[in-house]
């Protein structure tokens, strides 16, 4: 009775229950790596580091001394925080596609068993190897 | 179906069914693994086996260690999984009841509430009730308590409440409907704490200090009091009055403006749960809050480090702008200034930098909280104007009963976790009645929750109820809750008269009146919003009006060192109300100074005719409501204290009705009149009064039973020396007949016994005439040899 229920419950709430905790495995994920607030803040300094305010001075050379520090300091910020979207990517896509394959695979799990006793009887996909 | 999986579960959600699936998965791959390497075409047959194993892992993960409630309002979808997986398939009454037990929110009620098997048994064997009425009924509750399920808790509620008079039972136990309810609403607070405990934070991720600056400095002096929550989720109640504070300051800082919040109220209101509570609310991306104040960081900053680590103030103002320079580069941070006062003033452990804070405060671009005292900030906005304006002020009230509750009830879980120990709902009722009326110096929640935490430390079998709280208020105020409950202290109690004359002699009325009143208090049946008794002693000198007044605090009060004595005769001008009620900090002294220290006390309130009017006025609130404020507006209760008032007011007029033979009884009303006309006092000051004792002048057989009092305390001194004393039966008149003075009373007897017998006793002990284990005899020859 318990078996056929597993059964019922795998096509369906088990599968559905499985793709959304996919998509809260994702969203989490761009969560841990703070995608979000990397795109919104990809152009400002690293760790807020600038040169101090030099407005009303008059002096270029400090002028574009403090030019150059702020610039710098936001390309450091750039390319720490594209460094990390890229990882955080990655490590989405993995998950995606690993979540997409089990997805489209989900209904032939529980024939799983019977497959393999199949293939084994048969012995062709043991072929390929040999 | 639901039932099915509840009882699967209960059977199989169990280690070693879980082992068992971990081992045939990860067996049937090895095999399966195995079996490749060995080109063995069976390996498919056991890779697809593995499959068996890991859809029942996904299943009892999912499903059967959960089993969500149904969508339909059918009794087997909207009971709980545990009663479902203990209950048989056609539940009896029985069944339900010992379910209950079975269940986490039943046994938490019947630690917290009492509701015992046995009691729940009983119900149902005693009174009519079918399963189908216990889900009706249990049904209603669900509603009222907003519950998910019908759990344990739901279902012991429920039957209580098919008892046809289960007010009175309730009764019986100190319990109303409402306290189950409360009951019920409580597990189910802390069940959805522990759920967003576990669920995942949403604090920005690990690249989100990327975007904000570094503060070395501030990390030195300061800490970071958001990281606790992002570590820990929520651990705070959310309690109305704080959500409208909290959702103020969101307001404040998400608008332009001035970026500062100063949180004021007394001490105890919670304004450090406040700034929690805010810190929480805006770490926690879940919370729709402006995308300005998102992520942002609160660092409560410790003065008295930043003031230890610099020499004078020159140097505090350097370290405060580089701590504030950083704040306002690191863009993420919210400076708290707890007890922020400490930097408005000079004194001990505090500096006087609001020439630096005030411009910061009214430039307003450092975020900033000050949290303090109502009093301090009015002190500081009289001195300082500009900052008291400068501020966005908060007032913070003292939280209401049903607050204090709530906060307790979530407050516990913690001291639980601390101490080792449950706590019951009588504790946390008795928590909130007796820090009332015992801790003055913190409002609610602040004082009830001291109380409760002291509690623990006075727990039996690890059980916090009722009289662990009153055993904490004795240990720490020495006031006495708990007396009826023990045999020895009843039995003195049913015989105070008896103790009383034991240190005094005659009076009985008065004795009898105060007597009444000490047991009505330690029974319980007094009015507990007045003292325990208030008392008018008339009589003239030497009768032992004073005498009564330290017998008792001796005798009920453990000790004559309990008794608050103010001499009237020094508050005859009307500035002296002044002194009268003058704050302890100022006058250790004053009345109402002594009676916060010592509550459960005597006040002797002597020579109270001599007292200025003004005086005696400021005394009505007291006698009426056992209530008296000080000059710092601060209540003092003295509803735990006995008021007593002397006076020699009316002496001449008592000696002559006694003369004429008329009773005690019979003078007071007579004599209260004559005080009345003369102007000793006014009627609405005797009226106060629960009792006006007439003191009698001694007769000569009390005279004779002092003389035998004080010839007991002679003995008492010689104790140590064993060394006894008597006096001859023939001698007792001598003493008497020089001791007694009409004017004075009984007053110069003691004198009289110093210069007789105990002169007599001094001579002897140095000539060496006497020796250890020696009983002297004073004669009458030796008296009158030594009175010459």
């Amino acid at each position: 009775m318990l078996a056929l229920d597993l059964l019922q419950w795998w096509y369906f709430q088990g599968w559905s229950r499985f793709a959304n905790s996919l998509i809260a495995k994702i969203k989490g994920t761009f969560e841990f790596f703070s995608v979000g607030l990397l795109l919104r803040t990809l152009f400002t300094p690293y760790k807020q580091l600038s040169a101090e305010d030099h407005s009303g001075k008059t002096d270029p050379a400090s002028i574009a001394g403090a030019a150059f520090d702020n610039l710098l300091s936001r390309f450091i910020g750039f390319f720490v925080r594209v460094g990390i979207i890229i990882i955080s990517i990655i490590t989405v896509c993995f998950e995606a596609i690993f979540g997409f394959i089990l997805i489209v695979l989900w209904p032939a799990v529980p024939l799983l068993p019977v497959i393999g006793l199949l293939a084994s009887m048969t012995g062709v996909v043991i072929g390929i190897f040999n | 179906m639901r039932a099915q999986k509840a009882r699967f579960g209960k059977k199989f959600n169990v280690s070693w069914f879980w082992a068992i699936l971990f081992l045939s998965l990860f067996a049937a791959i090895a095999v399966g693994c195995a079996l490749l390497i060995l080109h063995n075409a069976f390996c498919w047959f056991f890779f697809g086996l593995s499959a068996i194993p890991a859809m029942w892992l996904y299943y009892m993960h999912s499903e059967i260690s959960k089993v969500r409630a149904g969508k339909t309002d059918d009794i087997n979808d909207i009971l709980s999984r545990e009663i479902m997986a203990n209950l048989p398939k056609n539940p009896t009454p029985h069944d339900l009841a010992n379910t209950v037990f079975e269940t986490r929110s039943g046994r938490f009620l019947s630690a917290r509430y009492g509701i015992t098997t046995v009691m729940l048994d009983f119900i149902v064997s005693n009174f009519e009730m079918t399963t189908e009425d216990i889900f009706v009924k249990a049904r209603e509750v669900r509603e009222a308590t907003d519950s998910a399920q019908i759990s344990g808790s739901v279902l012991a509620v429920a039957i209580i409440t098919l008892v046809p008079k289960y007010e009175d039972l309730l009764k019986k136990m100190k319990l109303e409907l409402q306290d189950l309810y409360d009951g019920v609403l409580w597990f189910n607070y802390l069940n959805n704490l522990l759920k967003s405990i576990n669920a995942p934070a949403h604090t920005g991720g690990l690249a989100r200090d990327l975007m904000f600056g570094w503060t070395p400095l501030l990390s030195r002096f300061a800490t970071n009091v958001s990281q606790q929550f992002e570590a820990r989720g929520s651990i705070n109640a959310s309690v109305k009055i704080h959500q409208e504070v909290v959702a103020k300051m969101v307001d404040f800082f998400s608008k332009g403006g001035r970026q500062n919040v100063a949180l004021i109220g007394p001490d105890g209101c919670g304004r450090s749960t406040v700034v929690n509570d805010f810190a929480e609310t805006i770490v926690n991306a879940a919370n729709k809050i402006d995308g300005n104040l998102k992520y942002r960081q609160v660092f409560k900053l410790d003065s008295s480090a930043l003031i230890g680590a610099a020499s004078g103030r020159g140097e505090i103002e350097n370290l405060m702008t580089a701590i504030l320079n950083e704040v306002l580069d690191a863009k993420n941070i919210i400076l708290w200034l707890e007890n922020a006062q400490l930097f408005f003033e000079e004194g001990v452990g505090s500096v006087d930098i609001s020439n630096l804070l005030t411009p910061v405060l009214e430039g307003g671009r450092v975020r900033l909280i000050l949290t303090m005292d109502q009093q301090r900030f009015l002190e500081i906005s009289a001195r300082n104007s500009a900052l008291a304006n400068a501020l966005n002020k908060i007032m913070i009230e003292p939280a209401s009963e049903h607050e204090t509750m709530q906060i307790m009830q979530d407050r516990v879980v913690v001291f639980e976790g601390q101490h080792n120990v449950y706590y019951t709902i009588w504790a946390l009722k008795e928590a909130y009645r007796l820090s009332e009326r015992y801790i003055h110096d913190l409002v609610m929640p602040g004082r009830a929750i001291n109380l409760l935490e002291a509690a623990a430390s006075q727990a039996s079998n690890g059980r916090v109820d009722e009289n662990s709280v009153q055993r904490a208020i004795e240990a720490t105020y020495g006031v006495k809750l708990q007396a009826s409950q023990n045999t020895e202290e009843r039995e003195r109690l049913l015989n105070l008269e008896q103790h009383i004359h034991e240190r005094m002699i005659g009076q009985d009325s008065a004795v009898r009146a105060v007597s009444d009143a000490l047991r009505r208090s330690a029974a319980g049946v007094r009015n507990e919003n007045r003292p325990i008794g208030t008392f008018l002693f008339l009589g003239p000198t030497g009768v032992g009006k004073t005498e009564l007044a330290k017998s008792i605090s001796d005798v009920y009060f453990g000790g004559e060192g309990q008794i608050v004595r103010i001499d009237l005769n020094e508050y005859v001008e009307a500035k002296d109300v002044q002194r009268l009620i003058a704050d302890g900090a100022s006058d250790e002294m004053s009345l109402t100074a002594q009676v916060m220290k010592h509550p459960f006390s005597v006040v002797l309130l002597d020579e109270i005719e001599k007292a200025h009017p003004l005086v005696l006025t400021t005394l009505l609130q007291l006698l009426d409501e056992g209530i008296l404020r000080d000059v710092r507006n601060h209540e003092v209760s003295f509803r735990d204290a006995i008021i007593v008032a002397t006076s020699n007011a009316g002496a001449n007029q008592i000696r002559d009705y006694i003369d004429q033979g008329l009773t005690a009884a019979q003078i007071k009303e007579p004599l209260t009149n004559e005080l009345i006309k003369n102007g000793d006092f006014k009627p609405e000051f005797l009226n106060r009064f629960d009792e006006i004792c007439i003191f009698e002048p001694l007769s000569k057989e009390a005279l004779t039973q002092i003389v035998q009092l004080i010839i007991a305390s002679v003995n008492k001194t010689l104790e140590p020396r064993k060394i006894t004393v008597s006096v001859a039966p023939d001698a007792i008149p001598i003493l008497v007949d020089h001791g007694y003075d009409p004017k004075l009373g009984a007053r110069p007897m003691r004198r009289i016994v110093q210069k007789t017998v105990e002169n007599i006793m001094a001579k002897l002990v140095l000539k060496g005439e006497i020796d250890s284990g020696a009983n002297v005899e004073i004669t009458a020859d030796m008296i009158q040899e030594q009175l010459g």
